[in-house]
């Protein structure tokens, strides 16, 4: 079988071609219509991928304690509270001050702290677990060392501050007031008054640091944080007050 | 698309419409298949023609892409194959020459049995080359291949062709020649 027999066979292999039936208007509808399916598909196509991957990963970029955000009032004001950090730092020093006090007087019970940055707050009792705002002046932290001895409850009270210290007031009306250059090179004020009685009513002691913070702790005989507790003499003596306000184990700066 | 463009593509198509699908049915061997890979190939085409109105031969490119079409329908494993269980006779004709007949239906059955025994790529070869007379060159830039490739493809694609003949005519009394 020769080329040309091919050749000839393949054109008469055609010859009862059927009648074609064709429209090129018909061919560009066709076309036009899979055009705009295709469009639709992809649209959905498109939309159900931004509708999952938002499903995925929304949960993600909310906050994760939504339930309590969503039940709470909207937050209007710009000012941030004072930070979570600078409270947990704040009872972490009441927590050392009262394991100090604990170690020095056995004797005593129930000894713990609250303490808090800023002013104190009253009543001390509040159950609110966020401070005030802190002022300019304010200190820098504040608190109670909660103790109960033989007569019963009472507290000590602390304050550390960076607002100066100034021994002028400090020992108004101090029965013996007087400066105890410590080791460290810190000098503590130690005060003792006796308001016109036989018995100390007040101890007080005051440590200055070179950076400026001072730090002051006063026994009374009453209960300072609620102005009860009424006793004849203070709960603990001023040798126990420097004692706790020189603890290396405290970090108070 | 524009209206010039449209009306462009409106006249390439009826233009060689017929012819596409003459070569189709030699692919394939089936007239209704044909007018099918004829009307994709067509499709296609308008879908691209913005980027392919202005090129030197339309139709070879419109040869390309109905082969690429038919070998892409033959690979697809899901291919929708017709079955046939016969093919109703022709009607009698009193008036037709007998001997014309008789080397009509010899061709056809040249089509129908041998050439569609011939491995795709190969008939492929065959058809461009024999039926739309195509240089070595063209048939080799409508398959994508070399022209080495072209020849090759096409001694085989004869070989098969001489073979399955042989046997067709052996087996029904016609001699070869």
């Amino acid at each position: 079988m020769s080329e040309q027999e091919i050749r000839e066979g393949m054109l008469l292999a055609v010859w009862d071609e059927p009648p074609l039936d064709f429209d090129p208007d018909t061919l560009i509808r066709r076309v036009e219509q899979k055009k705009s399916r295709r469009r639709a598909l992809v649209a959905v196509g498109v939309a159900t991928a931004v509708i999952a991957v938002a499903s995925f990963s929304l949960p993600g970029l909310l906050p994760r304690d939504r339930d309590t955000h969503l039940g709470a009032e909207v937050q209007t004001t710009t000012s941030a509270p004072p930070s979570v950090p600078a409270e947990r730092k704040a009872q972490r020093l009441g927590d050392k001050l009262a394991e100090s006090l604990q170690a020095q007087r056995k004797d005593l019970k129930d000894v713990y702290a609250s303490f808090t940055p800023g002013g104190f707050v009253y009543p001390p009792y509040s159950t609110s677990t966020s401070a005030p705002p802190r002022g300019t002046g304010d200190p820098e932290y504040t608190g109670h060392v909660y103790l109960t001895d033989i007569i019963g409850p009472t507290a000590l009270r602390v304050v550390v501050t960076k607002a100066g210290f100034n021994k002028q007031n400090f020992c108004t009306s101090a029965t013996l007031c007087r400066d105890v250059a410590q080791a460290d090179g810190t000098i503590v004020t130690e005060g003792e008054f006796f308001q016109g009685t036989t018995d100390v009513q007040q101890v007080e002691v005051a440590r200055r640091f070179e950076s400026g913070l001072v730090v002051q702790i006063g026994a009374y005989a009453y209960n300072p944080s609620n102005g009860s507790g009424r006793r004849q003499t203070v709960p603990v003596s001023v040798n126990v007050l420097t004692a706790l306000v020189m603890d290396s184990a405290i970090d108070w700066e | 698309m524009r209206k010039a463009d449209e009306q462009g593509f409106r006249e390439f198509a009826a233009a060689n419409a017929a012819s596409l699908r003459r070569t189709a049915y030699l692919f394939c061997g089936d007239w209704h298949t044909a007018e099918d890979l004829m009307q994709s190939s067509l499709m296609k085409m308008y879908m691209a023609w913005k980027r392919i109105k202005d090129l030197d031969n339309l139709i070879a490119y419109a040869r390309k892409v109905l082969l690429r079409t038919w070998l892409d329908e033959k690979r697809r494993p899901w291919r929708r194959a017709e079955q046939r269980d016969g093919e109703l006779p022709d009607a009698a004709d009193a008036t037709v020459d007998p001997d014309t007949t008789s080397a009509k239906l010899w061709a056809r059955e040249l089509v129908h049995t041998a050439l569609l025994q011939v491995p795709p790529r190969q008939r492929a070869v065959l058809v461009l080359r024999y039926f739309e007379d195509l240089s070595v060159a063209e048939v080799a830039v409508a398959m994508g291949c070399t022209e080495g490739t072209v020849k090759s493809q096409t001694a085989r694609g004869l070989a098969t062709l001489r073979t399955i003949v042989d046997k067709l005519d052996n087996s029904s009394g016609r001699v070869a020649s």
